[in-house]
């Protein structure tokens, strides 16, 4: 028997073997913290800028919302003005002035209908905030498990508290099957279910 | 229909504003606003509406344990209740009805809709 071959030779081996693998993954570890610590604090860069959109949304929607509050009164009142007029003018001889009120009405009424329209349609604030809460949720997630795997490496800027990259938290409630277009169930289906209990 | 006092309940100040804004134009004008299931629990006993609309997904409370809490109170049992809310999927329309909803619709909704199920609701 040869004295490599003898067991404790085999078991130095192996030793050695495990040494540089243990090692090699030591490196590997230390190759991974950079990446790690970037992610880690690139992710409240992420949730900042998702609530910045949806505060941006936000700001603007009032903005969209305080101008069509004003047509909308402006446009009552100019109903209500033209048919005051309309209602004066029937006595006298003045067909022109009734078709021009007639058709000034109309227009309103039109605008009327156009600014509730444009009313309705800014639900896509609610429902797109809900979605970026979703986002930001995830990226929440992702970050405590990163600062988690980084506490575990011993890396530096690990010691502080979960979600503290990201300072106070804002307080999350959202659906994360919000959408404007694409809804699990329609209208229809509910009214059918709900007709349904009150048989 | 004058006589309707409603409760609408949403956390997002947009959504009250097209809520509030959506009824005024159906003849809803007594509208009180809350904006969340804790600060509606607190107006009720003020203002004590005979409508609500409110939405699900809130912070503090949300409108499934408001609902829950409102229907565990005697005075408000028969309260009709209106969800309108992102949630479609059929389970939690089955969670919304059990908590005692009485209506649900699904955002975005049109004012035609709304005025409906309001309509539906206080004729029964």
């Amino acid at each position: 028997m040869s004295s490599t071959g003898t067991p404790q030779v085999r078991i130095q081996k192996e030793i050695g073997e495990l040494t540089r693998s243990i090692s090699g993954m030591v490196t590997s570890f230390k190759k991974l913290r950079r990446p790690l610590v970037e992610s880690r604090d690139k992710m409240p860069q992420a949730t900042d800028q998702l609530d910045k959109i949806t505060q941006q949304t936000e700001v603007v929607t009032a903005r969209m919302l305080d101008v069509v509050e004003q047509m909308t009164q402006r446009e009552e009142d100019v109903i209500r003005g033209i048919d005051s007029i309309r209602e004066q003018v029937r006595g006298g001889d003045l067909g022109e002035v009734e078709t021009l009120a007639q058709g000034l009405i109309q227009k309103a009424t039109d605008n009327l209908n156009d600014a509730y329209q444009i009313m309705e349609s800014l639900q896509f604030q609610d429902i797109t905030a809900q979605q970026m809460d979703h986002a930001a949720s995830l990226l929440q997630n992702l970050e405590n498990k990163l600062h988690g795997i980084l506490k575990t490496l011993g890396a530096p800027g690990a010691v502080h508290e979960e979600g503290a990259a990201g300072g106070s938290r804002k307080a999350r409630a959202f659906d994360p099957h919000a959408d404007y277009v694409d809804r699990k169930a329609d209208q229809k289906d509910i009214d059918s279910f709900f007709a349904q209990k009150e048989r | 229909m004058a006589d309707l006092k409603i409760l609408a309940v949403d956390d997002s100040p947009t959504m009250r504003r097209i809520i509030v804004n959506t009824l005024r134009r159906a003849g809803f004008n007594n509208v009180i606003e809350a904006s969340d299931g804790k600060d509606a629990l607190a107006k009720m006993k003020i203002e004590k509406p005979n409508f609500v609309i409110t939405d699900w997904n809130m912070p503090e409370m949300d409108g499934l344990t408001f609902i829950t809490t409102l229907r565990s109170i005697d005075e408000y049992k028969e309260l009709p209740v209106l969800m309108v809310t992102t949630r479609s999927v059929k389970e939690d329309i089955v969670d919304a009805m059990k908590a005692g909803v009485n209506n649900y619709i699904v955002k975005p909704f049109t004012p035609d809709t709304l005025k409906a199920k309001i309509d539906q609701m206080v004729a029964r």
